[in-house]
């Protein structure tokens, strides 16, 4: 039996030297390959006796189980390992930043006149366009300010040539289309005015929306409620506003609407010129000559308008303190929009 | 206008706090732009009395002074000539501050003792005056703090007048409002002129009035032997605080009753107006005319002048002239209280781009009721504090004016106004504003305008006088009645979105400019004369010359944001405006405005990523967005050959859609980029929108999903490189209706171009056999081989 210890120390050395699946098929084949170490030891029992047979054979045949065995449970751990292996190859380091998509941003003047037209196209306002550059006389004449009027110092005007102007309120566009239709009346005019004036707080162009409702019995209280449901939807259902006497040529009563401040709630501080208040648009009840100058009847109809700046309330809403940075268009300041 | 408080007590006896004032006077519409609070700047000054005054001749120039400060007796040393003994006089005691100045010393001169200092108003920060020394009203207390005398300390508002309140563009004016606001009545001034006068004005000077349009009222007033000396104390102190600065005893006069009460004066030098007479007219031709500002002035036919015997003294309403201005010789003085048509004045202070304090009131109109009042309050004051004698009388010209009463019915004003405000808080309301009840009625009532109010010529203004009163925060806050409008929508709006919702899901970012441009950047553009982008409308009085003319294209402003964005370290960029621009029509009065959509890429997508390598944008980035929209919008641009000058040709298009030019697409000149100081490559393209929003569509209809399923196959052809793939792509989609799509799937070029394309086949009605598509793809080989230049590749 010392022959079948050697055999067993045999085979486990063979079985040690296994170090991949390549050598672990060479070692299987030397083993148990029909060339192998057990084929070998089965054609030599053939020559022994009967009672050697029985009890070589036997010995034999737990050894090669034992073999068999043992090849079965290395090849499970090298697979084991060659899957680890394989595993570690294919990590990924998930701290690596992740492929954003590139998108753009709207100017933050588009996206302010898109809320504020929201607002009034919910409360049943259609938007209407007009030409930049107008005729005198629907930016003024029409609208109550004849040329000697003072309240022409309020608005430096570019001139283009006689009788023609660059507007400098989106006004004109409710005289077009008052002269184009009958009464009532629903609209809000967004979009670009001129005036002469280029500094921290003024560019030459800037852009406006204004607004006109005209019907059989429109009230200054109306006013007062459609202008507070827009000053709350656009700033805030807690914002306090008041509606305070001021002048305008082509509207009377004339009132500016203010709302308590945003940057010191309305404790005075720099913005709001220590006052808590903050100028937020004009408006007021449509003067009669107004009415008469498109041929509507003031006896009949009445009716309400009003003006607000996208710039002025787009500083407001995001804190910016110079206008001119609109126009710069510089992408840090666009792409934080 | 500023408004000190301690002047408009003179009016109204204001008590509440000045802050609560300030916010009940914003709320009537006076808004109160800002409220300066005035205090001496000194500290340690004391209200002497001079006891005793010696002139020391040893110390030339110099007097002792002894000076009772109330506890004590002090001497001073002192160099002014205009003290006398019992005056009060301010006394900065040793230790005392003044603004400006070291700490005051007590001091010895040759064995005087000088305890302290007596102060001029300049010392103390109290005006300019440094012409002797600042003698106290007398009933300031001897031994008191100075600067607890109560004129000294003031509150004064600046409020902002609407530029239809004129009438508040004074002192009393505003103190109207601020007793309406508080239930009073304002007091008129009260004064007397002196009793002693003399002789008859007729036989001093004569006036005539030649056009009572321009001129609806003129007074003359007349004083004599008056001093032309600095005002006192009192007078010069309201001057300056409401903004003007003090210059002499009658000039002052007039500036002090314009801010009382609102009516600009002028007072001329007598004995300088030629012929002694004045005449009110209208220049007939140009001249040249010296104000007292000593510029010479074109004036033209229409403007108003007052003119002596040769011609004229004064440009009415305006400015004096410097040939009859006031000097320190004058003596004799013929003050003018006039009112001038606000029209003729405005239109004459514009086209000289002149504004005075009293332009600026005539301008708006003011009080032609008050015109020879003011005159004799003025004429009044000048006596007091310049001495004269008054010449007695006055002469005055003036025009019959009637103001028509207005009707006002108390059921209009509580429609118009949302409200229920009962008739006696409406008649009262404007009653406490000085309106004059004409007429009471059951429905309504007549309103009678005073002349001070040229604001108010209708019902409405009425209306809104009563708002003003009852107070908008009064007013309810309620929903229009009327009935719902049908919305109407708006097309371009709509597509002018979805273009903006593409562009910035694609990478872009918008950008505005101003629509101006220069001259100077369409040729930088290589723009030719005769293109219509020349044709543009210039702007007569520009900002600058970089703004001086309306845009006709959008590319130079864009190209500017890119350098500036360059400059500023950021090179890849994406960007696109949607903006107007204006061509100039002949025989048009307004131009035509086109709407622009432009497109500019620069850099390449992203700097970096670290998985992968980024490539430039090319001529393909900007065709690709170009292409996205049309078909988002079912336009077809084909692309040609472009013709603009600023293009490289090589890698540009112009576009067009049914044989119309929408625009351009392609690289930006290298030439043209170097104006712009730009060193990268720039992609841009420009498309009028105005024709694409003709023909977009927004409804598409849906087309079922096909229940067959498609063959795909692809071909390879070797191209001659003057063959344009699109037209080969054309071509096999003609073959067969069947076929749904030929796309490109790849290109290259070795001894010849290889072009490969794939090809759908679809049908709808059944389920394609092999045979079909076969028999096709041998039609689609054998079309393409026949032309010369195509062949196989196999």
């Amino acid at each position: 039996m010392k022959e079948i210890e050697e055999l067993r120390l045999k085979i486990d050395d063979r079985l040690a030297s296994i170090n991949n699946l390549d050598s672990w098929s060479g070692v299987k084949a030397e083993l148990l390959g029909r060339k192998g170490l057990f084929a070998n030891l089965i054609d030599r029992i053939k020559l022994l006796s009967k009672e050697e047979k029985r009890i070589y054979g036997q010995s034999i045949n737990t050894l090669k189980a034992y073999a068999e065995n043992r090849l079965t449970e290395i090849k499970a751990q090298l697979e084991q390992k060659q899957k680890e292996i394989a595993d570690k190859a294919s990590w990924i380091d998930i701290t690596l930043p992740g492929k954003v998509p590139l998108v753009g941003k709207i100017h933050p003047i588009t996206k302010v006149i898109s809320e504020i037209t929201e607002i009034f196209v919910s409360l049943g306002f259609s938007v209407v366009e007009g030409p930049e550059i107008e005729l005198d006389y629907y930016n003024f004449e029409a609208l109550n300010i004849p040329s000697d009027h003072p309240a022409r110092d309020l608005q430096d005007t570019f001139y283009i040539k006689e009788g023609v102007v660059l507007r400098t309120h989106t006004s004109p566009v409710e005289i077009r289309v008052m002269e184009s239709q009958l009464p009532p009346v629903r609209i809000i005019s967004p979009g670009a005015v001129y005036r002469c004036d280029n500094d921290i707080s003024h560019t030459p162009m800037f852009h406006q929306v204004e607004g006109l409702m005209v019907d059989k019995g429109i009230r200054f209280s109306d006013l007062k409620g459609i202008l507070t449901i827009f000053i709350h939807e656009m700033f805030g259902e807690d914002t306090a506003l008041r509606f305070r006497p001021s002048y305008f040529p082509f509207t009377e009563p004339s009132a500016e609407v203010d709302i308590c401040c945003v940057i010191c709630g309305g404790k005075g501080c720099r913005v709001c010129k220590e006052t808590g208040w903050l100028e937020i648009l004009g408006s007021g009840m449509t003067h009669p000559q107004v009415f008469r100058n498109v041929g509507y009847d003031p006896e009949e109809v009445t009716g309400f308008a009003f003006g607000l700046g996208v710039e002025r309330i787009a500083m407001l809403k995001y804190g910016i303190d110079d206008i001119r940075q609109f126009y710069y268009n510089d992408l840090r300041f666009i792409s934080q929009f | 206008m500023k408004v000190p408080l301690e002047w408009l007590k003179d009016f109204v006896v204001i008590d509440i706090e000045p802050y609560e004032l300030a916010e009940k006077l914003t709320m009537r519409g006076l808004e109160i732009e800002s409220i300066e609070k005035i205090s001496p700047q000194f500290k340690g000054v004391i209200v002497g009395c001079i006891k005793q005054i010696e002139r020391i001749t040893e110390l030339d120039n110099l007097s002792l002074c002894i000076i009772d400060t109330g506890n004590r007796d002090v001497s001073v040393l002192c160099g002014a000539k205009n003290i006398k003994k019992g005056d009060k006089v301010p006394i900065a005691l040793p230790g005392a501050e003044l603004p400006g100045m070291p700490a005051i010393e007590e001091k010895t001169i040759k064995g005087y003792k000088s305890v302290g200092m007596l102060c001029s108003e300049r010392e103390l920060g109290l005006s300019d005056d440094h012409s002797g020394i600042f003698i106290l009203p007398n009933e300031f207390t001897t031994g008191k703090e100075l600067k607890e005398e109560p004129v000294l300390n003031d509150i004064v508002f600046d409020i902002n007048v609407t530029p239809n309140r004129g009438d508040c563009l004074s002192i009393f004016g505003i103190a109207r409002e601020v007793a309406s606001i508080l239930n009073q009545k304002a007091k008129i001034p009260i004064f007397e002129l002196p009793k002693n006068r003399k002789g008859k004005i007729g036989d001093f000077i004569s006036l005539k009035v030649f056009d009572l349009e321009a001129c609806p009222r003129y007074v003359l007033r007349m004083i004599e032997n008056v001093d032309i000396v600095p005002s006192p104390y009192w007078m010069k102190r309201r001057i300056q605080r409401c903004g003007m600065r003090p210059i002499n005893s009658i000039v002052d006069v007039t500036n002090y009753v314009m801010l009382e009460l609102g009516q600009p004066l002028h007072a001329f030098d007598y004995e300088r107006l030629k012929q002694r007479r004045i005449e009110v007219k209208l220049a007939e031709k140009p001249i040249t005319f010296r104000t007292l500002d000593g510029i010479d002035r074109t004036l033209e036919k229409g403007d108003i002048l007052i003119c002596d015997g040769e011609g004229p003294v004064a440009l009415a309403g305006i400015m004096g002239g410097e040939n009859s201005e006031i000097t320190d010789t004058t003596r004799v003085i013929a003050l003018e209280s006039a009112y001038f048509n606000p029209l003729f004045i405005r239109r004459t202070a514009r086209r000289l781009g002149l504004k005075s304090e009293a332009s600026l009131r005539f301008e708006k109109g003011i009080d032609l009721e008050n015109v020879d009042f003011s005159a004799q309050r003025a004429i009044a004051l000048m006596h007091e504090i310049a001495g004269g004698i008054v010449i007695d009388g006055s002469i005055e010209i003036k025009d019959a004016k009637k103001r028509e009463g207005i009707f006002v019915s108390f059921g209009k004003i509580n429609e118009v106004l949302g409200t229920s405000i009962d008739h006696s808080t409406i008649l009262n309301a404007l009653r406490s504003i000085d309106l004059h009840i004409v007429r009471e009625e059951e429905k309504g009532f007549v309103v009678s305008v005073p002349w001070f109010r040229h604001d108010i010529n209708e019902y409405m203004d009425i209306v809104e006088e009563v708002a003003r009163i009852y107070g908008y925060d009064n007013i309810p806050v309620t929903t229009p009645r009327s009935p719902l409008v049908q919305f109407k929508k708006n097309k371009k709006n709509k597509i002018v979105s979805k273009v903006k919702e593409f562009l910035v899901s694609s990478g872009f970012f918008e950008v505005i400019n101003f629509a101006f441009l220069s001259e100077k950047d369409i040729e930088n553009f290589f723009i030719s004369k005769d293109d219509e982008r020349f044709s543009y409308v210039q702007i007569l009085n520009p900002i600058s010359k970089e703004y001086g003319i309306m845009r006709t294209f959008m590319a130079p402003n864009v190209i500017r944001n890119i350098a500036y964005n360059i400059n500023r370290g950021i090179k890849n960029a994406r960007f696109f405006e949607i903006g107007k621009v204006f061509y100039s029509i002949k025989n048009e009065k307004l131009p035509r405005e086109d709407i622009h959509l432009f497109l500019a890429l620069t850099g390449r997508e992203r700097d970096y990523y670290w998985k992968e390598q980024y490539k430039n944008f090319d001529f393909f980035d900007i065709k690709g967005i170009i292409e996205g929209i049309g078909e988002r919008f079912g336009i077809n641009f084909v692309f040609q050959k472009t013709k603009e000058p600023f293009l490289e040709k090589k890698y540009s298009a112009d576009v067009f859609s049914e044989g119309l030019k929408f625009g351009w697409i392609g690289e930006i000149k290298k030439d043209v980029l170097d104006i712009y100081e730009i060193e990268q490559k720039v992609y841009c393209g420009e498309i009028n929108i105005m024709p694409f929003i003709e023909r977009a569509i927004l409804d598409f209809k849906y087309r079922s999903i096909p229940r067959y399923p498609q063959v795909v196959r692809d071909f390879s052809f070797f191209v001659d490189e003057n063959i344009p793939a699109s037209t080969i792509a054309d071509k096999i989609k003609k073959i067969s209706p069947l076929i749904i799509s030929v796309g490109i799937f790849d290109m290259f070029r070795k001894e010849k171009r290889s072009i490969s394309f794939r090809v759908v086949f679809q049908s709808y009605e059944e389920t394609l056999r092999d045979e079909t598509v076969n028999e096709i793809q041998e039609r689609i080989i054998k079309e393409l081989t026949k032309i010369d230049g195509i062949s196989l590749r196999v």
